[in-house]
Order: structure tokens, then C-alpha cells, then sequence
């Protein structure tokens, strides 16, 4: 059930994707980051989720842009399982109708 | 000396469960997102199998995806592991943006944490310690591990039940992926001013994506994003 092909290349990724993961640790354990470094680090987070997504908002796809923007509104206000499903949701019916 | 173990254990797990009950909205968030993975892996010809051991062994579903994208009869070696690479380099900044949180851990603990670090997983622990200018290990651990077991679970699933789906694209299930990070990024909202590396992040990983190949958009973008937060924090 387990090609081994497919195995060698699943361990190739998880060992590029290990590194990854212990990387920025193992370099920076043991040192004393500067307060402008840490202020730095702060939009660490935000930079990188909202990079990961760039490309749902470059799909030149009306019926997606459409749907992207409905859902960047709900997930304003909305919690996590509201705003999923009216993204997919907007996604599904916009894809018909556009 | 009992009654304190007993006392200290019982903190632990209403701690863990914590974390299972903040991860909770993201798992059902990230339903759709799985099982689209694990759909697309089986019209890629991956065994269900082959789905749960990857998603198992390297728990990152953005390179999961790229590499799919990649899959052919032969799928080529090198180009999935360097994309894969590409894909995550995030976590270096990710790890080194915990590494504050992790300074006085045993190291097998600090790289138990790191293991299982992915998007969600570390964005709830740095936003829950923040709130409690605590790290939490065990709400970290009780979150992170339920993410671990249900991103694997979720996609097998998703490459057993792929075959009767059909195509996904029709159900809007790739909308859940941005859907989640957005609801992510809401929680960590800073205010306009500190929020402007964001949306230099997202300006230039637009750019990159529609100008270069691969995924060099991911980096590129993060970045510059950081690159513009450094200017910031020297000119206060």
C-alpha cells in the first residue's frame, strides 16, 4: 500500500520540514535577543499566515475575489465555523452563478 | 507531598483541556481544508496509507498541498522536497519568534514544542501567552496534539471518501484554508499602524506569486513584512 518511491520522498519532506521547524530555535537558543528584535518578532505572526494565503487573492477568478471579500468581512465578526462556511459557501454558489 | 502532585496534575490537565477547547473551532474550521487534501492526494493516486503517513511525518499541510500539486505517475524527488522547503521556512521565523517563550525548558521540551509547531498550533500559543504572560505547555501540548492527530485523521479520511466526492472545487472547500487564517490573523489584530507589515507581506507574496514560480512568495513576503516591522522598532 506504500510505494517506495512515494515513502522516500514523504521522508525528504519531513526531514526539510523538521529542520525547519527546530532551525530559527537552534540558532537563536542561549542568546539575548535585542528589544528591537523582539518588537520585530511581534509581526512575525501576522506576516507569515497573511503571506501563506497571498495567492487567494491574486486567482483574477471574479466569482473567487467575490467570495474571498465576503469572506475576509465575516471573519471580522464572525467565529471560526460561521466564517468557514460562508466562505465555502460563497465560494460554491458565486462559482455557479458568475 | 501527594496532595500537591495530585493538586499540580489536576491544574495540567484543566490546562490541556484548554487547549483542546481553543483548538476545537479551528479543527472544525480546518474539516473542509483536510478533507480536500486527502481527496486531491487520492486522484493524485496516493493509497490512503501513503496520505496518513505523510500528513503524520511532516504535519504541514501547505507544503502537503504543493507537493500534491506537484504528484506525478514518477513524482519528481528533489523539486517536492525544495518546495517544501520554501513552503516552510516560515517555521525558522515562526521557531525563533517561540524561542523567548522557550528559554529555561529542558531542550527535549523545547523541541517537543517545536515538533509540532504549525500555523495554528503556534498562533493560539503565542496569543495565549501574551494574554497570560505565560507560555502554557500543556494548553500548547493539549492544542498542538489535537491539531497533529486531527489534520491526519481528517485527511486519510478525506483520501478514503475522495473517490465519492467527486470535484471539491465545487463545494467552495478551498475558500476554508484562507477562511481559518483570516479568522487567525483577526485574533492577533495589533491595530492599523502595527498591522502595516502585514499588508506589505501580503503586497510583495502577490507579487512574487504572480511573477515568480514555486513558492517563493511565502519568504519573500514574510520578509518584507518583517524587514518594514525592523524600521519601525528603531524609529520608537
Amino acid at each position: 500500500m506504500i510505494d517506495p518511491w512515494t515513502l522516500i520522498i514523504i521522508i525528504g519532506m519531513a526531514t526539510v520540514t523538521v529542520t525547519t521547524r527546530i532551525g530559527g530555535y537552534a540558532l537563536l537558543r542561549g542568546r539575548t535577543l535585542s528589544p528591537r528584535l523582539l518588537a520585530t518578532m511581534e509581526a512575525a505572526p501576522g506576516c507569515v499566515l497573511i503571506a501563506v494565503i497571498a495567492p487567494h487573492f491574486a486567482t483574477g477568478r471574479p466569482a473567487d475575489m467575490l467570495a474571498l471579500v465576503i469572506t475576509v468581512v465575516a471573519a471580522l465578526r464572525l467565529p471560526m465555523l460561521p466564517t468557514v462556511m460562508i466562505g465555502m459557501a460563497s465560494a460554491a454558489i458565486l462559482r455557479q452563478v458568475l | 507531598m501527594t496532595f500537591i502532585t495530585e493538586q499540580a496534575s489536576s491544574a495540567q490537565n484543566s490546562e490541556i483541556q484548554r487547549g483542546i477547547r481553543a483548538v476545537t473551532p479551528i479543527l472544525f474550521g480546518l474539516v473542509p481544508v483536510a478533507l480536500a487534501f486527502g481527496a486531491l492526494a487520492s486522484q493524485k493516486g496516493l493509497t490512503a496509507s501513503e496520505v496518513s503517513l505523510m500528513t503524520g511525518l511532516n504535519f504541514a499541510g501547505g507544503s502537503e498541498f504543493a507537493a500534491i500539486g506537484l504528484w506525478q505517475a514518477v513524482p519528481p524527488l528533489l523539486l517536492i522536497v525544495a518546495i517544501t522547503f520554501l513552503v516552510n521556512s516560515r517555521h525558522l521565523l515562526m521557531g525563533a519568534a517561540l524561542t523567548p517563550h522557550l528559554a529555561g525548558l529542558p531542550r527535549w521540551k523545547a523541541y517537543a514544542v517545536l515538533v509540532l509547531m504549525c500555523d495554528e498550533s503556534w498562533a493560539l500559543g503565542l496569543a495565549d501567552a501574551r494574554k497570560h504572560r505565560f507560555f502554557s505547555l500543556p494548553f500548547y501540548f493539549g492544542q498542538a496534539v489535537t491539531m497533529y492527530l486531527g489534520w491526519m485523521a481528517l485527511s486519510t479520511l478525506g483520501a478514503l471518501a475522495g473517490p465519492l466526492l467527486g470535484d471539491i472545487e465545487q463545494y467552495g472547500a478551498d475558500l476554508a484554508f484562507p477562511a481559518v487564517f483570516l479568522v487567525l490573523l483577526r485574533g492577533m489584530w495589533p491595530g492599523v499602524v502595527k498591522a502595516s507589515p502585514w499588508l506589505a507581506s501580503l503586497a510583495v507574496a502577490i507579487a512574487a506569486y504572480l511573477a515568480l514560480p514555486g513558492a517563493w512568495y511565502v519568504p519573500l513576503g514574510a520578509l518584507t513584512g518583517l524587514g518594514l516591522s525592523w524600521l519601525m522598532a528603531g524609529r520608537t
